[in-house]
């Protein structure tokens, strides 16, 4: 169990960082504009966040079991594919977890003769 | 998450049309929300705390993020810098709401509070004679979708045990579709590149500290960074 008392801190400390994010605007917008360094982190940091969220949530179990890390490559390669195509997260999430799961779980091979 | 551009025309919208408005976010918030409070339930946290986080920090990325992070039990400053960076590009929404929101009011800062990217998406194509109190209700109405999303998560993940292998998954799915909406949006895909050749460094350097040393590696990356033409905005620094 994680301590509660600590998630309550970060909740705090997250909740106030974001509201002071979208506060900003409505209390110095002009500042905002003067800085391109701000304005060229924004453009750059959300993408690079974001796959190193990706990367990092599969790296624990990739090397973790044997075999090599295929199955965390195929499986994001086809959320990565299927989102790109179609746009719909939900699809793209739940057929790439499915397809994940079933990869992991040998015993349930007998479902894969089903396609 | 998800882009859903929301065209509303009518000039008189009342109540049953700002439901209306939000009923596409619903379908993303509600699903999203549940997949959240069921993952932070099953990292080991209490219910009743993940409710907590949909209420107080209502921003679907950075409480995807936290999970991971709450879980390796690191410590608040560095989940807040986290949470700054992911949430950064919150900074410039407001800039073309500023003279919709009502002044000075208790309203104002709510909506200040709820702004994320798909209330801002609404609220930045309602026509321009919707009145303060409708805009308020998009964000509270989005608001609580998030929340009720989150209370069924949190509900049934105190009650289910994860039985096959590899359903935690679902995180880096949603991680990678992200990721697929930040690049569609992007000039250029360098971003996605010197990242995963700053967690490879990290890596290598302390896995155990991998994601904090890639994400300082970015910052850095990212300050030096110069994109070939002029990238989003008007930035004149070269």
């Amino acid at each position: 169990m994680i301590d509660s008392g600590y998630v309550v801190g970060v909740i705090a400390a997250m909740g106030l960082v974001t509201f002071a994010l979208r506060a900003v605007p409505f209390v110095g917008a002009q500042w905002l504009q003067k800085h391109p360094i701000v304005q060229r982190l924004g453009e750059f940091l959300p993408l690079a966040i974001m796959t190193l969220l990706l990367v990092h949530s599969v790296t624990g179990a990739a090397l973790e079991h044997p075999g090599g890390p295929w199955p965390e490559l195929l499986a994001v390669a086809l959320v990565v594919f299927l989102q790109w195509r179609s746009r719909n997260a939900l699809l793209s999430i739940v057929l790439g977890t499915c397809v994940y799961v079933l990869m992991r779980n040998p015993g349930l091979g007998w479902l894969t003769e089903l396609f | 998450m998800t882009n859903k551009t929301i065209s509303a025309h009518d000039p008189c919208v009342n109540g049953w049309s700002v439901l209306a408005l939000t009923a596409p976010i619903a379908m993303g918030y509600i699903p999203l929300g549940t997949v959240f409070g069921f993952l932070f339930v099953q990292a080991g946290a209490a219910w009743w705390l993940a409710i907590l986080t949909s209420v107080f920090v209502f921003a679907g990325a950075s409480q995807y993020m936290m999970i991971p992070m709450v879980a390796a039990g690191l410590s608040v400053g560095t989940i807040a810098l986290a949470t700054l960076i992911v949430n950064l590009r919150h900074v410039f929404y407001g800039l073309s709401l500023l003279k919709k929101f009502p002044q000075g009011s208790l309203l104002r800062w709510y909506m200040v509070f709820a702004l994320t990217d798909e209330t801002y998406s609404v609220l930045t194509t309602i026509p321009e004679s919707t009145s303060h109190k409708q805009m308020a209700l998009v964000a509270l109405l989005n608001h609580m979708w998030w929340v009720l999303g989150t209370v069924i998560g949190a509900v049934i993940g105190a009650q289910a045990q994860l039985a096959l292998a590899g359903l935690d998954f679902v995180l880096a799915a949603l991680f990678a579709v992200l990721t697929v909406e930040q690049w569609r949006t992007k000039k250029t895909p360098a971003p996605l590149w010197v990242a995963l050749a700053a967690y490879a460094v990290a890596h290598l350097l302390a896995a155990k500290h991998a994601l904090v040393i890639s994400i300082v590696l970015s910052i850095v990356a990212g300050m030096l960074w110069q994109p070939k033409s002029v990238a989003v905005g008007e930035v004149h620094n070269d």
